[in-house]
């Protein structure tokens, strides 16, 4: 019996129950919720800069943390750590970067600000090429894993980082108002100050200063593997460094320890970039047009006589007649890249061009078809306006902040997921606009905003 | 077993500079040679055109000197049943820009930058590796060692000694 009173007990509750669900109707737009404040989203400030980075990071030039996943019993000594994918920097989210330099495993970064320490570097350091690292006295470090700030005595802190270039094994850091710093090796002459044969480059702290260059004042900075070129206000390009190919364009094969101005066609003209990666250079002059000196074994520089080293600048205009004016250069180890201002990209030279599978030889500017790069049918405007180049691997950004890159794919430095050669322009999964593309020997690093 | 036959492995000075590099370098040469005698020395002009005389008028002459003279680079005598050959197959070819396309995996195409900057220098024949190793190592007697020291790295027991970056008996 008092079973069955708690059965109908819980029944009739059932039923009030569910009534009572069925009599509360809840208006489904109530006009007080448009009072509510909406939550903003966070937007990007125009300021604000990603850094990607990818390629070989064993040597930890792209100062990002790579948990290695084959430690442990197996592990084998020689399984480099690579990044195979563009990877988001934590160092550019910590600091305003403004400019960046690859070097021969090692990357070289500035920031804004008005303090000291206004260049960070990490990779390979056994030249002191990223400055003076000792955690203990006297025990300076082979490789920086993480970016470390670099001392420069600078005059002022006022002044600012306006350009950074690394080759191998030295780096030049540009300032606006105290010219040039150089750090690193000097076993050619490649920082501009007097070779010293028995000179020790592991724990030196030296960072020599060039004010000025001809009373002029240097407004940009380019370095090669092993030399390192200037350009002043004027337009006046001066070179030190490895002379052996004649990539200094002094008119000899010798080391030159002191920047000299470059002898040849440039003389007369006001230049407004230099593009060098290896041994071989290229001058782009305000008038677009284009000049080349140094390394011409693969017809980089071609010449009438078959000249493999070039020790002086020449026109390269009847080369590349019919390009038009030429927008943007860039020089690897054995081709020429450029970009016109229609935004077509031309390469010469020998190596995985981008013309098609085969490693091949073009000793005429040849035109990569346009639609590699974006412009079709739907996309008329799209253009490339830079280009750049490591050793073997090639790099363009189009207008809309895309990356595309092809050629030798060392140690993943291609960031395309895999380790195979790259035969054409394929596009690099960056998640944000592409600014600026650096190239290294095997890594790369890219300098973006975000899209939204 | 067959008798050893030596080379002479020169660590050209941008590798020996690059950690990562030099390690695996050293790795692939602690694993497939006996390493003899190590040393490392810091050429100049003078040696590296002497040492050189054979490319002289040619026209990387001047900047492969040049280059070998910027820095330090490592010697190695090696041994091995098949070493001068064995030692520039794992080299690759010569031409960095050439020989990456074709052997991506060689030392030259993984770690090489230019034609002349290529990672390491290997002997070509049996005559050039004794002239090279005797340029280098003089007190290095090339008859003792076949007589008298060829059977014992041949049959052990050695271990390497990871210090000195050779093989040596084992106490």
């Amino acid at each position: 019996m008092n079973t069955l009173r708690t059965l109908l007990y819980l029944r009739s509750f059932r039923v009030i129950h569910r009534s009572s669900y069925a009599t509360t109707k809840k208006k489904i737009h109530d006009d007080s919720e448009e009072d509510l404040p909406i939550f903003q989203y966070p937007l990007s400030k125009s300021s604000d800069k990603r850094v990607y980075v990818w390629g070989l990071a064993e040597t930890g030039a792209l100062g990002i943390h790579l948990p290695r996943s084959k430690r442990g019993k197996k592990s084998y000594k020689n399984a480099f750590s690579l990044a195979w994918h563009p990877i988001r920097s934590s160092f550019g989210e910590r600091f305003d970067v403004t400019e960046i330099a690859c070097g021969y495993g090692f990357t070289v970064a500035s920031i804004k600000t008005n303090e000291q320490h206004k260049v960070f570097g990490t990779g390979i350091n056994t030249d002191s090429q990223i400055g003076y690292h000792a955690p203990r006295i006297g025990h300076p470090l082979e490789m920086l894993l993480s970016p470390a700030p670099i001392y420069i005595p600078y005059k002022s802190l006022e002044s600012k980082i306006i350009g950074l270039s690394a080759g191998r094994a030295h780096t030049a850091v540009l300032t606006d108002t105290e010219g040039v710093y150089t750090l690193g090796n000097n076993a050619y002459g490649q920082c501009g100050r007097k070779i010293n044969k028995n000179e020790e480059y592991k724990g030196s702290m030296v960072a020599h200063r060039i004010s000025t260059l001809g009373k002029e004042v240097i407004i940009n900075v380019c370095c090669g593997q092993d030399h390192t070129l200037f350009i002043t206000e004027s337009g006046k390009v001066y070179a030190c460094g490895w002379g052996a190919d004649g990539q200094t364009g002094l008119g000899n094969y010798e080391n030159q320890s002191v920047p000299a101005p470059v002898k040849g066609d440039i003389t007369s003209e006001k230049i407004v970039k230099v593009a060098s990666t290896v041994d071989c250079v290229l001058a782009l002059n305000d008038k677009g047009e284009l000049f080349g000196w140094g390394n011409s074994e693969y017809g980089q520089v071609p010449m009438t006589t078959n000249q493999q080293q070039v020790n002086m600048s020449y026109a390269l205009v009847n080369f590349t007649k019919g390009i038009g004016k030429i927008k943007d250069i860039a020089a690897g180890g054995s081709f020429c890249l450029i970009v016109n201002e229609q935004g077509d990209v031309f390469v010469w030279g020998y190596g995985l061009l981008g013309l098609g599978p085969n490693v091949q030889h073009a000793a005429k500017p040849k035109l990569i078809p346009a639609p590699l790069f974006g412009r079709n049918e739907f996309n008329p405007e799209c253009v490339v306006d830079k280009v750049a180049c490591g050793i073997g691997h090639l790099a363009a950004i189009t207008n809309n902040g895309d990356l595309y890159m092809w050629g030798r794919n060392r140690h993943g430095c291609l960031g395309l997921g895999h380790s195979k050669d790259q035969n054409f322009p394929l596009r690099v999964a960056v998640g944000a606009h592409v600014l600026k593309v650096v190239c290294g020997v095997d890594h790369t690093i890219v300098l973006s905003k975000p899209f939204i | 077993m067959q008798k050893l036959q030596l080379t002479l492995a020169i660590i050209k000075p941008h590798a020996v500079k690059n950690p990562v590099a030099l390690s695996y370098i050293r790795q692939v040469i602690k694993n497939k040679f006996i390493v003899i005698k190590t040393k490392r020395l810091c050429l100049d002009t003078d040696t590296a055109s002497k040492f050189y005389k054979e490319h002289v008028g040619k026209f990387f002459y001047n900047r492969l000197i040049t280059f070998m003279a910027s820095g330090c680079i490592d010697l190695h005598i090696m041994g091995h049943s098949n070493a001068i050959e064995l030692w520039r197959l794992l080299l690759g070819p010569t031409s960095v820009y050439k020989g990456q396309f074709q052997k991506p995996y060689c030392l030259r195409g993984m770690f090489g930058i230019s034609d002349t900057r290529n990672v390491a220098h290997g002997s070509d024949s049996l005559a050039s590796a004794e002239r090279e190793i005797k340029f280098f190592f003089p007190d290095f007697s090339f008859y003792k060692w076949h007589k008298n020291d060829e059977e014992f790295y041949r049959k052990g027991p050695i271990v390497f000694n990871n210090h000195l970056f050779q093989h040596v008996r084992r106490l």
